[in-house]
């Protein structure tokens, strides 16, 4: 880091401002104090990710990298570890989250950025925030105890399984696409809205037709960062999916995710199985970096657009 | 996990002095019994405590095989890998493993033969095994747990387990799914069965401690605590006091457990 040299204790000329040496000394301290938290919060990235890559990237000897991407059965009791299952039940239920957590979030956004009363706005917002705030071991419980005799009834199972992870899941996303899609139609240009009331458009037609075209990359990215919170979720999932590591076989029958089978297995795991484990993280890792990367697309794509 | 944080606290404060702490890990099943006696013997020894968790009998012998335990417990054997860690083994009780259902399940017995082909996914209505037509639900526990083990090997055999059955990763939440689940069957240790859950009958025999001191109900087994041989003097009191018959009497019966002297006393 290149810092200008100083000699005397006058004033320093630092751009075009004049600026006391005290001046110039707490400024300087700041931005390394800032650069430091940057580099800490890399760094833990970086770590973590050289963690886990080293203690699992030998599943590609064993059980090899082909029997553990396409294997069809996870069972540590018979040392096979196949993540396939563990995949499709991941993929189950964010998807299922989705369905139902996308719209009613957007909903929300919908009605906080264009419809309520600032009145309105200050109970509802505040209330979609809580959400956020509610530790997941109590989504969890509310899951087990509500949910799941609901569950039960409609399904014939036992109610746990894809369906009562799903709403629950539902409920936990909602906070982070509600939040982000609200800003993606607060940033569409007050000019678009104005004009298309002024051509007499209702306020149905100017959402439907005008705003959420015209934050649609916005919200795309708000949904895809919902699913990075779905696919990460474990604690309630736990609680409510039953975690039967088999392929999805209906909405009330029970399965296990990726991250579900980690929580499951990890205080007893050692060798293969362990290494395995840290398999699993690694996948995780990529799907969020995949899915980080998508939304960093996106935004350029819609810079560009602007 | 407070008994955790106080582990770790407790690990700070004492380094460089002497112990004054025995770590015991393990199985969900033994933790009435080592949570309670711990609790006594740390009344009666001032300055000295018990640190208890239970995570699983196949955590508690990887723990106390790592060094970070004192005492594993477990309620299974060892595996053939395990045998050669070279873990001293104290049995501290007898357990039967119950097959519960919902209290309202009017089937009151089943054999060996039909637990296990229930189990195995083969039978999945109960009016198969003379109940009513309903689903069965089957409860099973995730695969550190040693009830799961001794389960599988006395009633399984060969079979393996349905995959498709709910796995819970600990008693209580089995027991407490099965009495809110109509069709539910899962199993659960002796000790833990309460009311809100009916053990069936194997084989004609009901569970009890009359019939596995007997040797007639056949899923039983024996609950084990295992050390290393440089154990502390503390921790090695401790077992002697878990052995001694005002716990055995006392705290192993009000478990719900067999005192590990029950058989002895009838020759068996």
């Amino acid at each position: 880091m290149a810092e200008p040299q100083q000699t005397g204790s006058g004033p320093v000329k630092s751009g075009l401002k004049m600026m006391s040496r005290a001046t110039y000394m707490r400024e300087a301290l700041l931005k390394n104090l800032f650069l430091l938290c940057a580099i800490v919060a890399v760094a833990a990235v970086a770590l973590i990710f050289v963690f886990t890559t080293a203690r699992g990237w030998e599943v590609v000897k064993d059980p090899g990298l082909v029997a553990f991407l396409t294997g069809a059965e996870w069972s540590s009791t018979l040392g096979r570890f196949g993540i396939l299952p563990l995949v499709v039940g991941t993929l189950a239920i964010t998807l299922g989250s989705l369905v139902l957590g996308a719209p009613l979030a957007i909903g929300t956004a919908v009605f906080l950025s264009e419809i309520a009363s600032p009145r309105m706005r200050s109970i509802v917002r505040p209330a979609v925030e809580m959400l956020a705030g509610v530790p997941s071991v109590v989504y969890g419980f509310f899951g087990l105890v509500i949910l799941r005799p609901i569950a039960a009834e409609l399904t014939g199972g036992m109610g746990f399984g894809t369906l009562t992870a799903s709403v629950i899941l539902a409920v936990m996303i909602v906070p982070t696409i509600a939040t982000l899609t609200e800003d993606a139609l607060g940033s569409v240009p007050p000019g678009i809205r104005e004009a298309s009331y002024a051509m007499g458009a209702t306020t149905w037609q100017t959402i439907y037709k005008v705003l959420l075209p015209a934050a649609k990359i916005g919200i795309i990215d708000a949904t895809i960062l919902g699913m990075g919170r779905a696919i990460g979720e474990t604690m309630a999932v736990v609680m409510v999916a039953g975690n039967a590591p088999q392929f999805f076989k209906g909405l009330g029958a029970p399965i296990a995710t990726l991250t579900s089978q980690i929580v499951i297995d990890m205080s007893y795991a050692t060798g293969t199985h362990k290494t395995a484990l840290f398999g699993l993280a690694i996948i995780l890792f990529l799907i969020s970096m995949g899915l980080v990367a998508l939304v960093r697309a996106l935004s350029r794509l819609n810079e560009k657009k602007a | 996990m407070a008994t955790l944080v106080l582990a770790l606290t407790l690990t700070g404060c004492s380094a460089g002095g002497e112990r004054r702490e025995v770590i015991v890990t393990g199985s969900t099943t033994l933790l009435p019994i080592s949570e309670v006696s711990g609790e006594m013997y740390t009344e009666s020894h001032d300055g000295i405590s018990i640190l208890v968790s239970g995570m699983g009998s196949s955590a508690g012998i990887e723990s106390v095989t790592k060094g970070s335990s004192d005492i594993g417990t477990s309620s299974r054997e060892l595996k053939d890998a395990e045998l050669e860690l070279g873990l001293e083994d104290t049995p501290v009780a007898y357990d039967a493993i119950a097959v519960i259902v919902h209290p309202d399940n009017p089937v009151r017995e089943l054999s060996t033969f039909e637990v296990r082909s229930i189990f195995a996914g083969v039978i999945t209505n109960w009016s198969e095994v003379g109940g009513p037509d309903l689903p069965i639900g089957l409860v099973n526990r995730d695969e550190a747990s040693g009830t799961r083990e001794a389960f599988s090997k006395i009633i399984m055999d060969d079979a393996r387990f349905d995959r498709g059955a709910v796995v819970l990763p600990g008693t209580g939440q089995v027991r407490s799914v099965i009495a809110d689940v109509e069709g539910a069957i899962g199993y659960i240790s002796l000790g833990f069965v309460t009311d809100d859950v009916k053990a069936v009958a194997i084989d004609g025999v009901e569970p009890s401690e009359a019939t596995v001191v007997s040797g007639d109900y056949p899923v039983q087994r024996v609950l084990h605590f295992f050390t290393k041989d440089d154990l502390s003097d503390i921790a090695r009191d401790y077992i002697e006091y878990v052995l001694s018959p005002d716990v055995q009497d006392t705290i192993v019966r009000d478990a719900g457990f067999i005192p590990i002297t029950a058989k002895e006393a009838i020759g068996g």
